[in-house]
C-alpha cells in the first residue's frame, strides 16, 4: 500500500482519516497493532478505519490499555483548548517551573497516542479524539480525573450579561458591554499569572484556604444562601462560578493558576521500580532459588498426580450447574493436605492441562482424561513443563473459587464462570517484572502491584468500580481491584508450582517465559496458531532441560526397617512407587516418601495378584539392607490367611453322603453342560438351575430330591400355577343391544337438530353476500356483526346459525335462537342440543341466518 | 548429598549412617522430638511444643532454620521455614515475671496478643486488674493454670518469675567409687539451667542418680513424688548410699508411714487419696518450703497431681520419665506444669555406650486351640482381650521359656491374676500381685537378687521403678491392652547391665490372630520406634 493521503505534506491535516492517510505503512500497521479489534472486520478504507477508530467502545478500549504517563497526558490534552500545541501541553505537564523528567518522558506520552490514533495533527496542533475529549473531559456529572473543573467560558454560558458585568467590574476589569468579550478578558486574567497574583494578593486569608480546598479537586462545593464573606468575596470576582444554585466551582484557568499550570498534582512520567523484596529467610542466592522451586516443582507433581490418582477410578459428580460441589473440594484437600485455595488451584491446573475432565456420561462425574496416562510417561521435568505451560496460557483464575458471582452465587472449582481475560496477560506480565529483576531476587510485592497498576491505570480502576484518585497514597490503600488480585495470585500461584523460589523466579521459570515473552509481544499481532503452539513447546523444552538437572535422580531403592517402614530417601521410579504404594501405606510424603507396612497393605498387595514369594522377591530386590524378619514375618502371615476363605458363585449344589456316586456323575459326559465343580467331597456345585438340575439327574437315571432353603426336602407335588385374579370377558353380541324409546326419542331429536343444523338454507350477510360458507365450513363474521345479529334474532325470536368453538378448542355448528344478550353472553334455545344453553360471544366464531322457511 | 530430608508434613528424616549424621542430630535435637529410631533412618518432628522448648532453651528462629537449610538434602519448603519462624515468635510474646508492686504481672511485647488472650474466656478468671496497656497483674496463685492455658490458646508464656529458694538443707553427691555418667551430669545441667523440666532417660539409665544430681545442686529440702512404696524404700535406699544424706534426713510419706523431713518421699497413692471430697493429705505439699520437687515417672502423673503442682511453680520441678507418651495424650500438660523437656537420650545411644544392656524382643506367637477359637469368636468383646491373653497355649510356651533359660533370673510378667497364679503354681515359683505385702515383696526381691529365687512371677506391681539388676529374661503374658509405656518399663526391667555383658532377653507371648497380636503390636511401637527390632516366631518352634 502506498501513501495514500492526498493531503500535501507539512500543511496540517483537517481530519483524523487525513492525519491517518498521511501515516506510512508502518505507522498503520503499528496503530492496527496497538488497536486489533479497529481490524475485525478489516475496514474498507482509511476513513472507515478513522470512524471506526473514533467509536467509543473502541477508544474505551485504547484509554484502558494506555499506562498511567500516556493516560495523564491524554487527560492532560482533555483539559487543554483544542488544537493545543505542544508547548501548551508541557506546560499543563510540567508547570510553570518546568520537570525535566516530565518533559523528557513527554515525547514518548505523545506518540504512543499518535500511534494509537488517540492524538493526531502536528505539533503546532494537537488533536485528542473527540470521543477521547468526551471520556476525559471534565463535566459536573464526571468529573476529571485531573481534578479540574470547567473553564470560565464553560461555566459562565448560562449567566446574564448583568451578573457577568458585575464580575468583570469586581475583578478590576474595564467594563464592557458584549458578553463574550467580557468572558475573554476574565479568561485573559485569570491566565495571567502576574495579574492573577496581583488579584489574589488583595484576597482575605479565608478566600485563600477556600481556594486551596477546592484546587487539587473536586472542584465543586457547596454553599448556602447566605454565604459566608469570603466565599462572596470569591465569588464576586468570578473566581468561583455557580454550577447549580447549591454549588460553586473553580473555573479551570483559576485552578490551573493555583497550581502553577499543572493538570495533574503528581505526574508520573516513569514506571514505578519493582524493587526486590527485604531478604526474608535464608538470603536469596540463585542456586538455593533453583533448588527451592525445582523441590517445589516436584511437589506440584506430586499433588497434581495423588488427586488424579485418588480418581483414578472416576471421581466425583459433576454439579448440574457444573464444577466441583464444596464437599468434594474439601475431600480433596484432605487426601492432599493441603488448603481448599490450594486444592482448587490443583485442579484447576489439572483441568487446564487437559488431565483432568467430565466424563459426558449421563451420571456425570469427573475422571482422568487419556492424555493424563500420556503425562505420567513423560519425565518429571517434561511432566512439570507441560504443566507450567497450561498454567501459563489459561484463562482459568482459581483463585476466584468460593467468592461470590454477581447473582451472588459462589464459583464453584472446575465450574463456569471462573475464566478472565485479564489473568493471562496479568501473569505473563507480573512473571516479566520478575525477570527483570537480577536472579535470585524476590520481588517487594507492594512495589510490583504499584508497576502494574501504572501500567494500567484505568483496567485497574474499572475493574474495581472506583474512580481513578491522583492520589498515591489513597491507590495503594483503594480497594484491591482484580488486577491486583490476579498478581497475588500468580505470586502464590507460582511458588506453589515451583516457577518461582522463596519468591523470585527460578532458572526453569525464566526459560518457560523466554519465549513467551517473545509470543506475548507479537500477541497483539494475530500469529498463527501453530506457530504459537511451536514457539510454547520450545519454550516448554528448554524449560524442561533446565529443569532436570535441579530434580533428583529417582531411585530403584528403598530402606526397609524393623518397625515396618520403608524410606525412598528420594522419589522413586515410577514402577517401583506404584507397586509400592499398594504394598504399603504412605506414611509422609515430602522429599522423601515413607511407608508403613500393614496386614491391609500386604493383603491388598495380595488382592492385587502377587504372591508371598513375588513380594519376598520384589522387597529383596530393591532394599539395600537385608529384609527384616518382622517383614518377612508379616507378609507369610497375611498369604498365611489369605484366601482362607473362598468365596464364589453357584446356581445350585448337589450333595450326596456317597462320595462315589459324585464320582460317577462327575464322569458322565452329559452331566457336562450342568457345570457341575466338585467342592467338597460330597458336595458339587452346579452352574445349572435346581429344577434344570433335577430334570437332567432324573435323565440321567438318578433319583435326585430337591432340598429347601433350610435343607429339609421338598415333596414334589404338581405344581400349579394361578394367574392374578382376572374378570371374565365380556360377551360380544352381533350387534348393540336394543334402545329403549326414551333412548330412541333423544336420538331422533338430536339426529334432526343435527339435520338441521347441516341443511338449513343460509340467507346471505348482508354485508358480504359473497361470502357463504362452504357446507361444513364454520361461518365467519367479524364480532361487531356477531353481535348485531344475534341481537336482531334476539329481537325478532328467529333462528340463527353460528359457529361454536367449546373450552377445548373444538369447532362445532350449532342453530339457536337467542333469547338473550347481555355481558358477552348469548343465551338462546339449542335446536342442535335442544336445551336453553348460554354461549359466550367470543367463542362464537360467526353468525348466519337461516332462510326464513326453517324455522 | 546431606543426611536429613525435610518433608512437608514437619517429619524430619534422618540417616544414621551417614557420616554427618552425628552433627545433624546435636543440630536438630534441640527443637525436634526424636519420634522413631529404627536401624536406617530416625525420624524427628517439628512440633509447636518443640519449637517453643527450643526457645525456652534459648535458641532462635534462624537456629532452626540454618540447622535445617544446612543439613537437608533437598530444598526445604519454603512454607515451612516460615512457619517454624512464625511458631517461634509465638513465645516469648508474653512473660510472666515479678513486679515489685503488683506481685505477678503477665507483659506482652504485642499489644494486640494481649488483648487477644485477654479476651479469651479462659483467661479473664485467672488474670487481675489491667496494670497498663501492656500488662496485667495475674494472681500468684494461677501460675500455673495461666501457663496451661495460654500454651493451649497458642502463646506460651515465657515464665521468668523465677523460683523460690526453698529452705536450705546441705545435700552432697558421695561419689566414692562412683561417679555421675557423662550423661546423668547433662542432663542434671540442662535441668538447672532451664529451672524446672522433665529428664528422659531409658528404664535403667539411672534416672534416681540424676535426681540426686539435682538435689545436690539444689541443695535445699526436697519432695520426691513416686509411684509406690516399693520404689519409695529404693530411693531412700539410694540415696543414702549416693548422697550425704542419712536415714534420719529422709522421710517416707505413704499409706503406711507419714514422716515429713528434709527429704520427703510421697507416693501418687497418698496424695490423690480422697476422703469425703477432699485430699487430706496435700498440705504435704505446704508442710515445708521446699527448694525443689521430684516426680519419678512423670508419664504416670495423676490428674490431681497435675492440679496440684500448678499451684506450685514458684518451686523448681523436676520429671523424670523413660518413657514421655502418654496414652491420655497430656504431654502439653507435662510441659506447661513440669516444664519442657530438658534432656533427651535415645535408648540405643545409652545402650551403644554400655550403660544399659543389650537386648533381644522375641514375640512369640502362640495358636489357640480349636475350642478356644471358637469361644474366643464367641466371647462378649469387653471379654475378647483376657480370653485370649490368658489362653492355656500361654502356659506352655512360658514353660518352654523358662525351662531354656534355666539358670537365668527370670521375670514372668503379666495382666491378670488368675493367670499369674496359675503361671507360678506351674513354675513352682513365688507370685508378687497387689495383695502381697509390702514386707513379702522386699523380701522376694531381696531373694530374688541374691539368687536364692531365680523365676519370680509379677503382676503390674513392678512395671516400675523395681530394681532388679540381676533379672536378664522377662516373659510378658499379657498386660494393660496397648499400653506402650508398660511395655518400656518391662523391657526397663531387664536393662541394667549385665556383669558379664550378655544381652538381656525379652520375651512377649501373643495369641495370633486375636486382638491380643493387635494390641501387641500397639504396644511394641514405642521400643520398635527407639530400634528394638522384634523378632517374631512361632510358638510351634519354641515347643517341638
Amino acid at each position: 500500500m502506498g501513501r495514500m493521503g492526498t493531503t500535501p505534506e507539512g500543511s496540517s491535516p483537517r481530519t483524523l482519516a487525513e492525519a491517518l492517510r498521511s501515516r506510512d505503512d508502518g505507522e498503520l500497521a503499528a496503530l492496527l497493532r496497538a488497536r486489533p479489534d479497529l481490524l475485525s472486520p478489516v475496514p474498507s478504507d482509511l476513513s472507515q478505519l478513522a470512524t471506526r477508530a473514533g467509536t467509543r467502545a473502541s477508544v474505551v478500549r485504547a484509554l484502558e490499555r494506555l499506562d498511567r504517563f500516556a493516560l495523564q497526558t491524554a487527560e492532560a490534552l482533555a483539559v487543554a483548548p483544542d488544537l493545543a500545541p505542544y508547548d501548551a501541553l508541557v506546560a499543563l505537564m510540567a508547570g510553570d517551573d518546568g520537570d525535566e523528567v516530565v518533559e523528557a518522558a513527554l515525547p514518548r506520552a505523545v506518540a504512543l497516542l499518535r500511534t494509537q490514533a488517540l492524538v493526531w495533527g502536528g505539533d503546532d496542533r494537537l488533536r485528542l479524539v473527540r470521543t477521547a475529549r468526551e471520556l476525559l473531559a471534565p463535566s459536573p456529572s464526571r468529573p476529571s480525573p485531573t481534578g479540574l473543573g470547567p473553564t470560565v467560558g464553560e461555566s459562565t454560558s448560562g449567566m446574564s450579561p448583568g451578573r457577568i458585568q458585575q464580575i468583570i467590574t469586581a475583578a478590576g476589569l474595564t467594563t464592557t458591554h458584549d458578553p463574550v468579550s467580557a468572558v475573554a478578558g476574565l479568561t485573559a486574567l485569570f491566565t495571567d499569572r502576574d495579574r492573577m497574583a496581583a488579584l489574589l494578593d488583595t484576597a482575605p486569608s479565608e478566600a485563600l484556604t477556600v481556594l486551596d480546598r477546592l484546587v487539587w479537586g473536586p472542584p465543586y462545593g457547596e454553599v448556602t444562601s447566605n454565604p459566608t464573606p469570603p466565599v462572596r468575596w470569591l465569588r464576586d470576582r468570578g473566581l468561583l462560578l455557580p454550577a447549580s444554585p447549591r454549588t460553586v466551582v473553580l473555573p479551570r484557568e483559576v485552578a490551573l493558576h493555583l497550581r502553577a499550570g499543572r493538570a495533574h498534582r503528581v505526574p508520573e512520567p516513569v514506571p514505578p521500580a519493582v524493587r526486590a523484596a527485604p531478604s526474608a529467610l535464608g538470603e536469596g542466592r540463585p542456586q538455593l532459588v533453583d533448588a527451592t522451586a525445582a523441590g517445589q516443582a516436584l511437589t506440584a507433581l506430586t499433588a497434581v498426580e495423588d488427586l488424579l490418582q485418588d480418581w483414578h477410578e472416576g471421581g466425583p459428580a459433576v454439579l448440574r450447574a457444573g464444577g466441583l460441589s464444596v464437599r468434594d473440594l474439601k475431600r480433596a484437600a484432605m487426601a492432599l493436605d493441603t488448603t481448599e485455595a490450594m486444592a482448587a488451584f490443583w485442579l484447576e491446573l489439572a483441568y487446564a492441562a487437559g488431565l483432568l475432565a467430565s466424563d459426558g456420561e449421563t451420571d456425570e462425574r469427573y475422571a482422568p482424561t487419556p492424555a493424563y496416562d500420556e503425562w505420567l510417561t513423560l519425565p518429571s521435568a517434561g511432566r512439570w513443563a507441560q504443566l507450567a505451560q497450561a498454567w501459563l496460557t489459561s484463562t482459568r483464575t482459581s483463585g476466584l473459587v468460593g467468592s461470590l458471582d454477581g447473582k451472588g452465587r459462589s464459583y464453584s472449582v472446575l465450574g463456569p464462570g471462573l475464566d478472565r481475560s485479564a489473568t493471562v496477560e496479568t501473569r505473563l506480565r507480573v512473571l516479566e517484572l520478575l525477570a527483570e529483576l537480577p536472579e535470585g531476587t524476590a520481588a517487594a510485592q507492594d512495589t510490583l502491584l504499584a508497576r502494574l497498576r501504572w501500567e494500567r491505570p484505568l483496567q485497574a480502576a474499572t475493574a474495581a468500580n472506583t474512580i481513578t484518585s491522583n492520589n498515591p497514597a489513597d491507590r495503594a490503600s483503594g480497594p484491591i481491584d482484580l488486577r491486583s488480585r490476579i498478581a497475588a495470585w500468580t505470586l502464590a500461584e507460582a511458588e506453589s508450582m515451583g516457577v518461582t523460589g522463596r519468591g523470585a523466579l527460578a532458572s526453569h521459570g525464566r526459560a518457560l517465559l523466554g519465549a513467551s515473552a517473545a509470543e506475548h509481544s507479537g500477541a497483539t499481532q494475530p500469529t498463527h496458531q501453530a506457530e504459537v503452539a511451536a514457539v510454547s513447546a520450545e519454550a516448554a523444552r528448554k524449560a524442561a532441560a533446565v529443569l532436570t538437572p535441579l530434580l533428583p535422580e529417582p531411585l530403584d531403592h528403598v530402606l526397609l526397617q524393623a518397625d515396618l517402614t520403608a524410606v525412598a530417601p528420594g522419589p522413586l521410579k515410577r514402577p517401583l512407587a506404584e507397586t509400592l504404594s499398594v504394598l504399603a501405606d504412605v506414611e509422609s510424603k515430602g522429599g522423601a516418601t515413607v511407608y508403613r507396612f500393614t496386614p491391609g497393605s500386604v493383603r491388598r498387595a495380595l488382592d492385587a495378584g502377587r504372591s508371598a514369594s513375588d513380594l519376598h522377591a520384589f522387597l529383596a530386590a530393591h532394599s539395600r539392607t537385608p529384609v527384616p524378619q518382622p517383614l518377612s514375618y508379616l507378609i507369610d502371615d497375611v498369604a498365611r490367611r489369605h484366601g482362607h476363605l473362598r468365596v464364589g458363585t453357584a446356581s445350585a449344589y448337589v450333595r450326596c453322603d456317597d462320595e462315589a456316586l459324585l464320582d460317577e456323575i462327575l464322569a458322565d459326559r452329559r452331566s457336562q453342560p450342568l457345570g457341575l465343580r466338585r467342592i467338597a467331597p460330597t458336595v458339587l456345585a452346579a452352574q445349572a438351575e435346581a429344577p434344570v438340575l433335577l430334570d437332567a439327574l432324573r435323565t440321567l437315571g438318578y433319583a435326585p430330591a430337591a432340598e429347601s432353603s433350610e435343607g429339609a426336602v421338598l415333596i414334589a407335588r404338581a405344581h400349579a400355577r394361578r394367574t392374578p385374579p382376572r374378570t371374565p370377558p365380556a360377551p360380544v353380541p352381533d350387534g348393540p343391544p336394543v334402545p329403549n324409546t326414551t333412548l330412541l326419542t333423544a336420538a331422533v331429536k338430536a339426529i334432526r337438530a343435527g339435520d338441521l343444523a347441516s341443511t338449513v338454507a343460509l340467507k346471505p350477510t348482508p354485508s358480504e353476500p359473497a361470502q357463504q360458507p362452504a357446507s361444513g365450513e364454520l361461518p365467519r363474521s367479524t364480532p361487531a356483526e356477531t353481535l348485531a345479529t344475534v341481537q336482531a334474532a334476539a329481537m325478532t325470536g328467529s333462528v340463527v346459525w353460528i359457529g361454536y368453538v367449546n373450552a377445548e378448542g373444538s369447532a362445532s355448528q350449532r342453530v339457536i335462537a337467542p333469547v338473550r344478550v347481555e355481558g358477552g353472553f348469548v343465551t338462546a334455545y339449542d335446536h342442535t342440543a335442544d336445551e336453553v344453553r348460554t354461549y359466550p360471544l367470543h367463542r362464537i366464531t360467526g353468525v348466519a341466518e337461516l332462510a326464513d322457511d326453517v324455522s | 548429598m546431606s543426611c536429613l530430608i525435610v518433608q512437608s508434613d514437619k517429619t524430619l528424616l534422618l540417616e544414621v549412617d551417614h557420616e554427618l549424621a552425628g552433627a545433624c542430630r546435636r543440630a536438630i535435637a534441640p527443637f525436634a522430638e526424636l519420634e522413631r529410631a529404627p536401624e536406617h533412618i530416625h525420624t524427628y518432628r517439628i512440633t509447636p511444643l518443640g519449637l517453643w522448648n527450643a526457645r525456652a532453651a534459648g535458641h532462635d528462629a534462624e537456629q532452626v532454620v540454618d540447622a535445617l537449610v544446612e543439613f537437608s538434602r533437598y530444598p526445604v519448603p519454603h512454607a515451612l521455614l516460615v512457619d517454624v519462624a512464625e511458631t517461634m515468635a509465638r513465645y516469648g510474646r508474653l512473660t510472666l515475671s515479678k513486679h515489685p508492686t503488683h506481685g505477678l504481672v503477665l507483659t506482652s511485647t504485642d499489644r494486640p496478643v494481649l488483648e487477644e488472650i485477654l479476651r479469651s474466656k479462659r483467661v479473664q478468671p485467672l488474670v487481675g486488674e489491667r496494670i497498663d496497656a501492656d500488662s496485667v497483674a495475674v494472681h500468684p496463685s494461677e501460675r500455673g493454670q495461666i501457663k496451661q492455658t495460654l500454651l493451649k490458646l497458642g502463646w506460651p508464656a515465657e515464665d521468668l518469675a523465677g523460683y523460690v529458694d526453698g529452705e536450705a538443707h546441705p545435700i552432697e553427691l558421695d561419689e566414692t567409687g562412683w561417679a555421675l555418667r557423662p550423661y546423668q551430669k547433662q542432663a542434671v545441667e540442662g535441668f538447672w539451667h532451664g529451672g524446672s523440666g522433665v529428664v528422659v532417660l531409658p528404664c535403667g539409665a539411672g534416672k534416681t542418680l540424676v535426681g540426686a544430681g539435682a538435689m545436690a545442686q539444689a541443695k535445699a529440702t526436697t519432695l520426691i513424688l513416686v509411684t509406690n512404696t516399693v520404689s519409695a524404700r529404693q530411693w531412700k535406699h539410694e540415696l543414702v548410699k549416693r548422697t550425704s544424706l542419712t536415714e534420719e534426713e529422709i522421710g517416707e510419706y505413704s499409706g503406711t508411714r507419714k514422716e515429713i523431713r528434709p527429704v520427703t518421699i510421697a507416693t501418687y497413692q497418698v496424695l490423690t487419696t480422697k476422703r469425703k471430697g477432699i485430699y487430706p493429705h496435700l498440705e504435704l505439699f505446704d508442710s515445708r518450703d521446699w527448694g525443689l520437687i521430684l516426680y519419678d515417672e512423670v508419664h504416670l502423673l495423676p490428674a490431681p497431681v497435675f492440679k496440684f503442682t500448678a499451684d506450685l511453680q514458684a518451686r523448681r520441678r523436676l520429671g523424670l520419665t523413660a518413657t514421655l507418651v502418654r496414652e491420655d495424650g497430656r504431654e502439653s500438660d507435662v510441659f506447661s506444669l513440669i516444664g519442657p523437656k530438658r534432656f533427651d537420650a535415645p535408648w540405643k545411644e545409652i545402650e551403644a555406650q554400655g550403660y544399659i544392656a543389650p537386648a533381644d524382643c522375641v514375640e512369640v506367637r502362640v495358636n489357640l486351640t480349636d475350642a478356644e477359637r471358637l469361644a474366643y469368636a464367641t466371647a462378649e468383646t469387653e471379654e475378647k482381650y483376657r480370653f485370649c491373653a490368658t489362653t492355656a497355649t500361654k502356659r506352655k510356651v512360658t514353660e518352654a521359656l523358662v525351662a531354656k533359660h534355666k539358670g537365668e533370673q527370670t521375670l514372668v510378667i503379666g495382666q491378670y491374676i488368675d493367670q499369674l497364679d496359675e503361671l507360678g503354681e506351674h513354675l513352682d515359683a513365688p507370685v508378687i500381685k497387689g495383695e502381697t505385702s509390702n514386707a513379702q515383696r522386699e523380701k522376694l526381691f531381696e531373694a530374688f537378687r541374691q539368687g536364692e529365687i531365680s523365676v519370680l512371677v509379677v503382676s503390674k506391681v513392678a512395671n516400675f521403678s523395681i530394681d532388679l539388676p540381676e533379672a536378664t529374661v522377662a516373659i510378658q503374658v499379657s498386660g494393660t491392652f496397648g499400653s506402650r509405656q508398660e511395655e518400656a518399663q518391662r523391657l526397663g526391667r531387664v536393662l541394667r547391665p549385665k556383669a558379664d555383658g550378655h544381652e538381656a532377653r525379652f520375651y512377649s507371648v501373643v495369641a495370633r490372630d486375636t486382638i491380643d497380636q493387635d494390641f501387641a503390636a500397639h504396644r511394641q511401637r514405642f521400643l520398635a520406634e527407639q530400634g528394638y527390632a522384634y523378632r517374631i516366631m512361632d510358638a510351634d518352634e519354641l515347643l517341638s
